[in-house]
């Protein structure tokens, strides 16, 4: 092939000169071509390895469906491989490079495994090397897994980047009445007749140009009138989005976009996000996605050189490429004769060769009078040139079969094996395609969704049906959503003025070829006709054991080749094997247009709670828990983590500490029935509960096993104040929420999340009451006597804030739950770290609190972690025998009952200088094996106690082994350590200290 | 709540820099904090919403319950029907009611309220949020439950802008999210 720019014609911007830099060189094209017009401007013929082989290969088309331009557009961090040169636009400073080669694809050391083609066959590796000897002698499937990496190393499509990808990328939602996909003659026509019918239209069209197979007409015939329709579509409001891919249909009308925003600029704006990633609702969708030209199975048909008809036509009405100078087009269908007399008329030396008896009279005469040479009866057999074509061994028709017809120089062979409408989206919908004898091609079956197909996607193949079926059917999506319009009736399907006649495969006798099926794949016809003798006669298993139209092409090449060979080898019609589904992503979708902005701080929304800047101001080291953000510890000058939560569990069972407990999730539950839903809700009684007061309880799942605990404050007759634990806040509220939305409706009570309109703050130890006195307007509220143990007070801070107070105890000491809306925080903070810290008080954070909270042997959500009952948590006597709860029933099953079920205990270390890890397992002594009797859950080296502690659970509860050396295993990490098992109350077990 | 002494701190203090956000020359989008919100909800029962909404439409001066997803303004403050059974008072505190007509609450420190406005503003929304923001189908007036970056948020359209209600705990992280994609339509923060 020897191709070059012409000096006119086509639709790029000769004014415009832009460079681009091609696997080092410094090359140059005009704004408006695309990589592979330039890349075939500047006479390059192999611009890619193919995937299996390393065969070289050339530009093949001019569209998403190229399988040979496969590159790697960028470096480093912007590395992006498998681009399709033919859909990458131009523009200044493009680096490009050819992919799956070493050192370069115009040499590629890889290419030796071309020479082995011929045992490469389909199932070689897996034949190979899985299970046979030499390979696997004794092996198993380790060896295979070795193997594996390997032919990975060798096969394979382009490299990623390994570094961050330094590109921002976005979601967006969008909506509209009818998305028409493809702007085409038939999509402008949809998009139009919808919008002048007064709908609300989304016109998506891949390229950066509208107007689909009118660019590839030369200017004068079709320009003027793609700019009146442009120009129509803008006057109706119809909303276009270029370079914009629906690369798959879901549920309900909802089509899935890729929109390519900065893949095409130089310099793109930081502002800018590479990628957007649309979730597009529509409630019609008219799919005028246009059709595939097929290529046909004969030798050697991979040589660059050998491309599609229409990408030749494209390459020359639309970037001014003529893209050689002796061509041979190949053809079974009308559809190659405009092109070939275009091409002729540009200078070229064309022949044609007419695979039907003979050639329609009236395209022959013009081709004829073009200068074109059209030979009937004759196909391409063979063609020559591994890098870069200039021969064509060709066949003629002899009876029904094919034989030797001479050699013919050439430097560029443009086939046309019939056209595939692009039924890829209306697939995805599960519509099955169906089988168009008489044009050859699947064209979109029933569907019973509000999805229309039109123009060459549903098998029209003349320009006037195309726009009539897309008149049609933008009217008939405005009659369906109530609007009125002139309706259009939909065109039959008038197939070709002549006949195509059905081509796939030119074999001759005595000729062995390699003729390759799917092309991006490797795959060739003796691999379809191989999986059929060794058994795979389903279409989808052909898929599978041959690779056939997988990966990013989709079958959109070589599908209805592969059928058409199995279904000559099943001796059946091609409808009688069916096709395989079409997935999506119609073309590829980058990770990052998936992940959208949802990555780095993004990746979860961060929780702050009102006292986060607070915390972080007094030195609070920060960790997360669940998505919050929570201060883990308060280490001064010089302390370990270790030191730091030490001496603030220390100075909390001593003197008064202060943690941020907002996390909590609140619930307002309020309501006359308020009460009644409570007693429902909970496994203890709550229709006593006296209002000042609060109760901890604990509430199940209807199957009996406990989902949540916390405190209910009752503030009011009819008014309670839930708190959660942290991780089953919005559990519990959703649950809550059900139970009255559902079962009882009947009850006059709404729930109400609360739990970011107050901030709270625990304030524990011995001293905590007196720093409660120091920030309250009337200490006379907080005084043992007017606040008891589990007592609820509203008052005032000395400030002039509201507050609510539970005297309740999470650490064992006595303690405080403080609320104060959420904006006053930080005063209310500021109040009470200036009182405790004049009473040697300190800050606490979760270490601290777990540390406390294990002495005391309270459970938290490791251990209440959807497997544990009531009893099992040893809060059994909770469970109320005179009231029907929520899980009352479930949890009363035998098995749920056993009292050898692992119950909750604490566990020391025998030796009280060791320590042992949360998750190891319990085993008694010389028995380590299995999954044990037990596990540790938690565990904390213990400031009260002075040695390692731990809760978990064993078997039975703590009673049955004590007395016995039990063996915490953790064979991953740390190993055996001796434990004993204990209470779970290690520490002030009467709980006399809380009652201070 | 609003205490006459007491600033309810914002959770964006410290994150909320009002200027330029991005490089280009247009302004898009502008953004705005609703200091010292005044949020209250009104929850009642299917047998008592005449009653209660009659009340609340009297007190606050609009023309009457709103249904379920819209919202009326009145001099004395704005009725957002964000549920079948709910409302939420913009501007004004809670009546008192009864119990076994409605139950109220005080959620003015819940909320970070962001005024967004400006020709980009229901694209930039869209960016994040899954509701049609067409004019048809989400006018001036229209209150929403939705989802931003899976966080529950509401959206209610007034003239000429959006009024977005924050969870206060993902206030900072929602609004770092904005600023990142507001950028590229031109951003004032005020």
């Amino acid at each position: 092939m020897s191709a070059e720019r012409l000096a006119a014609g086509g639709r790029i911007d000769r004014e415009n000169e832009i460079w681009f830099d091609w696997d080092g060189d410094i090359l140059t094209g005009y704004a408006g071509d695309t990589l592979a017009s330039a890349l075939m401007a500047n006479n390059q013929k192999v611009v890619g390895r193919s995937f299996k082989y390393h065969r070289p290969r050339g530009i093949m088309s001019a569209g998403v469906e190229e399988s040979g331009a496969l590159v790697t557009i960028g470096e480093g961090a912007r590395r992006d491989p498998n681009v399709r040169a033919t859909s990458q636009e131009l523009f200044k400073g493009l680096i490009a490079s050819g992919q799956n080669s070493w050192p370069s694809v115009r040499f590629d050391m890889g290419g030796v495994s071309n020479l082995f083609g011929r045992f490469f066959s389909a199932g070689f590796y897996y034949k190979t090397f899985m299970g046979l000897p030499p390979f696997e002698w004794g092996q198993g499937t380790g060896i295979w897994m070795l193997y594996e990496k390997l032919i990975r190393r060798s096969a394979g499509m382009g490299r990623v980047s390994r570094e961050s990808d330094p590109d921002s990328y976005e979601h967006a939602h969008g909506f509209c009445d009818v998305l028409v996909v493809g702007s085409g003659p038939a999509g402008l026509s949809a998009a139009l007749s919808a919008a002048e019918a007064g709908l609300d239209v989304v016109l998506v069209e891949q390229d950066f140009e509208l107007g689909g197979d009118l660019l590839n007409q030369p200017l004068d015939a079709s320009e003027t009138k793609r700019q009146e329709l442009i120009a129509a579509l803008a006057a109706a409001g119809v909303r276009v989005m270029t370079r914009t891919t629906a690369f798959g249909l879901y549920d309900y009308g909802v089509a899935g976009l890729l929109e390519r925003v900065t893949d095409h600029l130089a310099e793109p704006s930081a502002d800018l996000p590479r990628q957007r990633f649309w979730v597009m609702r529509a409630q019609q969708t008219i799919l005028a996605t246009g059709a595939l030209e097929r290529h046909l199975a004969f030798g050697h048909n991979d040589r660059p050189g050998v491309m599609s008809v229409s990408g030749a036509r494209a390459y020359l009405n639309r970037y001014g490429v003529l893209p050689g100078k002796r061509m041979v087009l190949a053809t079974n269908n009308d559809s190659a004769y405009d092109a070939a007399i275009e091409l002729a008329g540009a200078g070229a030396s064309v022949r044609l060769l007419e695979a039907r008896e003979a050639a329609p009279s009236e395209l022959a005469g013009r081709a004829k009078d073009a200068g074109v040479d059209v030979r009937a009866g004759m196909a391409p057999m063979k063609a020559h040139g591994a890098k870069g074509l200039h021969s064509l061994e060709i066949a003629k028709q002899s009876g029904s079969a094919w034989s030797a017809a001479g050699k013919e120089a050439c430097d560029l062979l443009a086939v046309s094996g019939g056209w595939s409408p692009v039924v890829h989206l209306h697939s995805h919908r599960g519509a099955r395609p169906v089988w168009e004898p008489e044009t050859a091609c699947f064209v979109p079956g029933p569907i019973d969704e509000p999805i229309q197909v039109v123009g060459s996607a549903s098998g029209h193949w003349n320009m006037a049906d195309c726009e009539a079926s897309g008149r049609a059917a933008g009217t008939a999506a405005a009659a369906a959503l109530g609007k009125s319009a002139n309706q259009h009736s939909v065109p039959a399907l008038a197939g070709w003025d002549n006949p195509i006649k059905p081509l796939y495969e030119i074999r001759v006798d005595g000729q062995k070829l390699k003729s390759f099926v799917d092309l991006q794949n490797d795959v060739t016809s003796s691999d379809v006709r191989l999986a059929h003798q060794e058994g795979y006669v389903s279409v989808e298993h052909l898929k599978r054991y041959t690779t056939l139209g997988m990966s990013t092409d989709q079958g959109k090449m070589g599908n209805i080749i592969g059928l058409a060979l199995m279904a000559e080898a099943l001796g059946k019609d091609i409808p009688e094997v069916g096709t395989t589904t079409f997935r999506p992503p119609y073309t590829p979708v980058s990770l990052g247009a998936l992940t959208g902005r949802n990555t780095g701080s993004h990746f979860r929304a961060l929780r702050r709670t009102p006292m986060h800047d607070w915390n972080l101001a007094q030195g609070g080291t920060m960790t997360m828990a669940g998505l919050w953000h929570r201060p883990w510890y308060f280490a001064r000058k010089g302390e370990t983590i270790k030191e730091a939560y030490e001496r603030e569990a220390e100075t909390v069972r001593t003197a008064v500490g202060l943690c941020d407990v907002t996390s909590l999730g609140k619930i307002a539950v309020q309501g006359p029935d308020a009460t009644e839903f409570l007693n429902r809700v909970y496994t203890n009684p709550f229709a006593k509960l006296a209002i000042g007061k609060a109760r901890y309880g604990i509430m199940l799942r209807d199957d009996g096993i406990v989902m949540d605990d916390g405190t209910t404050w009752r503030l009011t007759e009819t008014d309670y104040f839930m708190t959660t634990t942290t991780a089953h806040a919005a559990k519990v509220m959703v649950w809550l929420e059900e139970l009255l939305q559902t079962r009882w409706q009947d009850l006059k009570v709404h729930v109400t999340s609360v739990s970011d309109q107050w901030a709270g703050c625990a304030v524990a130890g011995p001293k905590s009451r007196a720093v409660l006195e120091a920030v309250v307007q009337d200490p006379d509220v907080v005084s043992n006597e007017a606040f008891p143990f589990m007592g609820v007070i509203e008052t005032t801070l000395k400030n002039g804030a509201p507050c609510r107070i539970a005297r309740i105890s999470f650490s064992g000491e006595l303690a405080y739950e403080v609320y104060t809306p959420s904006g006053f925080a930080e005063d209310m903070m500021d109040q009470l770290w200036k009182a405790a810290r004049l009473m040697d008080g300190c800050l606490y954070g979760l270490e601290a609190l777990g540390a406390l909270r294990i002495e005391k042997g309270h459970v938290t959500g490791v251990e209440l972690d959807g497997r544990t009952t009531i009893d099992d948590a040893g809060l059994g006597k909770m469970a109320s025998a005179k009231k029907v709860y929520i899980g009352d029933a479930l949890r009363k099953r035998p098995d749920l009952m056993r009292e050898d079920r692992p119950r909750l205990v604490g566990i020391f270390p025998k030796d009280r200088s060791e320590k042992f890890k949360a998750g190891s397992l319990l085993f008694p002594e010389g028995q380590v094996e299995g999954f044990g009797d037990g596990w540790i859950t938690a565990v904390t080296h213990s400031p009260a106690l002075g040695h390692w502690i731990g809760v978990g659970y064993i078997t039975g509860g703590h009673q049955p082994w004590e007395g016995q050396t039990i063996v915490a295993a953790d064979p991953v990490r740390a190993g055996n350590v001796k434990v004993e098992v204990v209470s779970p109350h290690m520490y002030d077990p009467s709980g006399e200290r809380m009652h201070g | 709540m609003a205490e006459a002494n007491l600033e309810n701190r914002s959770a964006l203090a410290g994150h909320y820099v009002p200027g330029r956000v991005g490089s280009g020359a247009g302004t898009g989008v502008t953004l705005a904090e609703g200091r010292d919100l005044i949020l209250s909800q009104v929850a009642f029962w299917p047998d008592s919403i005449a009653k209660v909404g009659g009340k609340l439409a009297k007190d606050l001066g609009v023309q009457a319950l709103p249904g379920p997803g819209r919202s009326f303004s009145g001099n004395q403050g704005s009725l957002l029907r964000i549920d079948p059974l709910k409302v939420w008072i913009f501007g004004a505190g809670a009546p008192a009611f009864e119990a076994d007509q409605a139950v109220t609450l005080d959620l003015s420190h819940s909320r970070t309220h962001v005024r967004i406005a400006g020709d980009e503003a229901a694209t930039l929304l869209n960016r994040y949020l899954p509701l049609d923001l067409r004019e048809a189908s989400f006018p001036s007036g229209a209150v929403a439950s939705t989802a931003f970056h899976h966080c529950g948020v509401t959206l209610w359209r007034t003239d000429g802008a959006f009024e977005l209600f924050l969870p206060r705990n993902f206030a900072v992280s929602l609004w770092d999210l904005l600023l990142e994609g507001a950028a590229q339509f031109g951003c004032e923060v005020l």
